[in-house]
Formats: structure tokens, C-alpha cells, sequence
């Protein structure tokens, strides 16, 4: 079964589903939860399950990472360093604007005293 | 009218299984690409054996896209701007409880012990793993263990808004040295020799503006960290 | 085994993320949050990315969780 497993496809497969089937759980809570802070902890798996599935399909597992070290002194059978760029920049940009959202919310919940979202409807007629 | 939300829990596992099956069903389509792709990742591996930077990460964010790192510094200044403004200001913040002493007393020495491990990786981001964005967090989880134990202590603002903009500035402005000097914003204007692999001194602007990066970052999440915290009343 | 690693890690980080959801207390939800932030780290040291996985730990696992801790302290501070 390990060498089952450790084909390249193989991999490719356990990595889109549990990726995706990481992303249906944050779905899940989007839709279901009524607090806001936990809507705001759904996005948050909701944004950590797409980094895992774009560094997971760029994943060679016969390659090196892209540092040089002692043991490899070229730049060649290396992985691929644009994805990693790209998702660096990603998670910051998650972050800072998971922090924008909730300090709209805390003022919000300080200025109503609301907290779920059945019963946030002043700008309902 | 009142507004419900009542999608009940059957109809949304349904939702979920048929999402799932339909992604089993892509996955086994990606099987069939094939083994050997070239991808723009080799051309800028070759590329960066020019540079004389050994983290080839840093050289992709830093130099071969610089542009993108200069808009994600923009929005993190719009994130904490909003946060700034948003969380209001109530002067009238009494102090319920006292820290513990053996908090104190831990957070008097593991501060200079952080704050040193983040200068270390900010500076050697071209050499090992870490850079600017990494250190920068590092040094404001030192402040926040600072603002957690002492009731007091509060970040001059002057100090904070000062080292920020000089970072952003400079920024901008080695940018614009590049262009004069090259014809190519953020172009690579010291010099940057192969022989030098694997130094602290070498790379050309690249540990240069990852120190900026750092210092941006760090001071800006310390403000982010103490607003949180200390508006809370 | 790399495969077996990587199935066995998905499918912590799942039941853990589940888990985090169907929480009655918001304190249990955030740390178990930060639970899900660590089995990250664990798979992006699997996939050979040293630096994200580093800016994942840090910001992911460490002021993302602060952030949320704030905000409950900001609901609980004006009750």
C-alpha cells in the first residue's frame, strides 16, 4: 500500500480532495453558523485550504527546496519559487484584511450591541 | 418582513457530498497532465544564478516582482489606517486587573531574546529561510508580550509614524534611483557578484529593501497589536 | 510513505476544522483554529517550502489567532 500511495498521481489525488474537501468544511460553516465571529473563522479555513492545494500541486517530491545549502551548490533540480512568492503574498493579504473586517464588526456590535446576523437588518425597510 | 436564514443541515451535506464527488471527478482529469512541464520557475532559476542570492524565494519576491510587494505594502498601510480609525477611543479605560508577577517578570527577559530572533531573520532573509514579513511579525509579538504584562506601556506614536514613512519612502525612492541609474524601476544598482554567494553583503538592493520591508511591517503590526489591545475599554 | 504521511495529516486537519465549527464556547473554536494553523505548517514542511511555511506559522497560527482572541475580548469587555 506505500507504494500505492507514493505514486505522483496518487498524491496529486489525496491532495485535491483533502484541499477541496477542507474548503466544503469552511463552506459549510459560511452557511450554517449565525455568529459572526465564526463566519469570520470559516473564511479564515475557507482561505487556508486554497495556499494547501496550490503548494501541494506544485509539490515534486524528488526535487530539493529552492535554498542553497551545503549539500546542493546550483540552482538547478530545484522546485518551482513562483508559487511560494505568490502564496507569501497571499497570506498577508489574508491576514490584514481578516483584521480590517473584524474591527468593522467590533463596532458594529458596540454601537447596536448585535451579534448575530438574524438580527442585523437596519438598512431592511 | 422578517428574514430567516433556514437552510436545514440535510440539504446542505447534500450540497457538500455533491461538491466532493464533483471534485474526485476533476482530480482523476488531472492525472493526465503530463510529467515533464518547464514551467517560468526554471527560466528564473537560471536567472538568479546572476544575482548572487543562494534564497531564491527572495530574489522571486524582491527583485523579479517587486511591483507586487510594493501593492501589498500599500494594503497593508490601508488595513491598519482603517483599524486606526475604526476602533474608537474611549479616554476612560480603567485597569480591572494586575498582571501576574511571574508574568512580568518572564516578559522582562524574553523580550531582548525576541526581538533579537527577528532582527536575525529579517537581516539574513537572502540566505536562509525567513525575510522582511516573517521578522517584521516576530518583532511585534515581542511588543505584544510587553503590552500584555505592563498596564503602562504604550508605543510613542511619533516614533512609530516616523519609522514608517522613512520605510515607505525609501522605498519608493530606491525604486526611482533604479530608474535613473538603469532605465528600470527597482533595477539592481550595487553590485551584485556571484562570488559573493552565500555573504551577508551580497545581492545588491536586495537585503536593502528587505530591511525596509521589515521595518515597515514590524512597526506597523506593533501599532495594529497595541490598538487591539489597548482600546478594549 | 510520504503518502500515507500526507493522507494521515488531511485528515487531522479536517476532523480538527470540523471540530472547530460545531463548538458551543467561541474560546474552544479559536484555539482549535489554531490547531488547524499548525497541521498547515506540518504539511508545508512536507512539501518543501521552508518559507511559507515559516510565514504561515507566524501569521496563520500566531496574530490571526491574537486577532480573534482581541475580538472576543472586545465583546466580552462591553456586556
Amino acid at each position: 500500500m506505500f507504494e500505492y500511495l507514493n505514486q505522483v498521481q496518487n498524491i496529486k489525488t489525496i491532495i485535491t480532495i483533502g484541499s477541496m474537501a477542507l474548503f466544503c468544511v469552511g463552506l459549510f460553516g459560511l452557511l450554517t453558523k449565525k455568529h459572526f465571529i465564526k463566519i469570520f473563522i470559516s473564511i479564515a479555513i475557507m482561505e487556508s485550504s486554497l495556499f494547501l492545494f496550490f503548494i501541494g500541486l506544485s509539490y515534486n517530491s524528488s526535487l530539493v527546496a529552492p535554498i542553497l545549502t551545503k549539500n546542493h551548490q546550483n540552482f538547478s533540480q530545484m522546485n518551482d519559487p513562483i508559487p511560494h512568492a505568490m502564496i507569501l503574498t497571499a497570506i498577508v493579504i489574508g491576514m490584514s484584511v481578516l483584521a480590517l473586517g473584524i474591527s468593522f464588526a467590533i463596532e458594529y456590535y458596540k454601537v447596536t450591541g448585535k451579534t448575530k446576523i438574524d438580527e442585523m437588518k437596519d438598512l431592511r425597510h | 418582513m422578517s428574514f430567516k436564514r433556514d437552510i436545514s443541515t440535510s440539504s446542505l451535506s447534500g450540497f457538500t457530498l455533491s461538491a466532493i464527488l464533483i471534485l474526485t471527478i476533476l482530480s482523476i482529469l488531472i492525472q493526465n497532465i503530463p510529467k515533464q512541464i518547464t514551467t517560468a520557475g526554471d527560466k528564473l532559476l537560471e536567472l538568479n544564478s546572476q544575482e548572487g542570492v543562494s534564497n531564491a524565494v527572495t530574489s522571486v519576491v524582491v527583485y523579479f516582482r517587486g511591483f507586487d510587494t510594493l501593492g501589498e505594502i500599500a494594503v497593508l498601510f490601508i488595513a491598519s489606517l482603517g483599524i486606526g480609525l475604526m476602533l474608537s477611543n474611549n479616554t476612560k479605560c480603567d485597569i480591572k486587573a494586575q498582571s501576574n508577577f511571574m508574568l512580568k517578570t518572564a516578559a522582562k527577559i524574553l523580550f531582548p531574546i525576541i526581538l533579537l530572533f527577528g532582527i536575525y531573520i529579517i537581516v539574513y532573509g537572502h540566505l536562509s529561510p525567513g525575510g522582511g514579513f516573517q521578522g517584521g511579525v516576530i518583532i511585534a509579538s515581542a511588543i505584544l508580550l510587553l503590552v500584555i504584562s505592563y498596564q503602562n506601556f504604550e508605543l510613542s506614536h511619533k516614533i512609530i509614524e516616523l519609522l514608517e514613512t522613512f520605510a515607505g519612502i525609501s522605498y519608493v525612492l530606491i525604486g526611482l534611483i533604479g530608474l535613473i541609474v538603469l532605465d528600470k524601476f527597482l533595477g539592481n544598482f550595487l553590485p551584485s557578484n556571484i562570488s559573493n554567494m552565500g555573504m551577508l553583503l551580497s545581492g545588491g538592493i536586495i537585503p536593502i529593501i528587505y530591511i525596509i520591508i521589515g521595518i515597515k511591517v514590524g512597526s506597523e503590526m506593533s501599532l495594529i497589536v497595541q490598538n487591539l489591545i489597548r482600546r478594549a475599554q | 510513505m510520504i503518502g500515507l504521511i500526507i493522507l494521515c495529516t488531511f485528515i487531522g486537519i479536517i476532523i480538527i476544522a470540523f471540530a472547530s465549527i460545531i463548538q458551543n464556547k467561541l474560546v474552544d473554536s479559536i484555539i482549535l483554529f489554531m490547531g488547524v494553523g499548525l497541521g498547515s505548517v506540518v504539511l508545508f514542511t512536507i512539501f518543501k517550502a521552508p518559507d511559507v511555511a515559516l510565514t504561515e506559522a507566524v501569521i496563520g497560527t500566531g496574530v490571526s489567532s491574537l486577532i480573534f482572541l482581541m475580538a472576543l475580548k472586545h465583546l466580552k469587555a462591553t456586556k
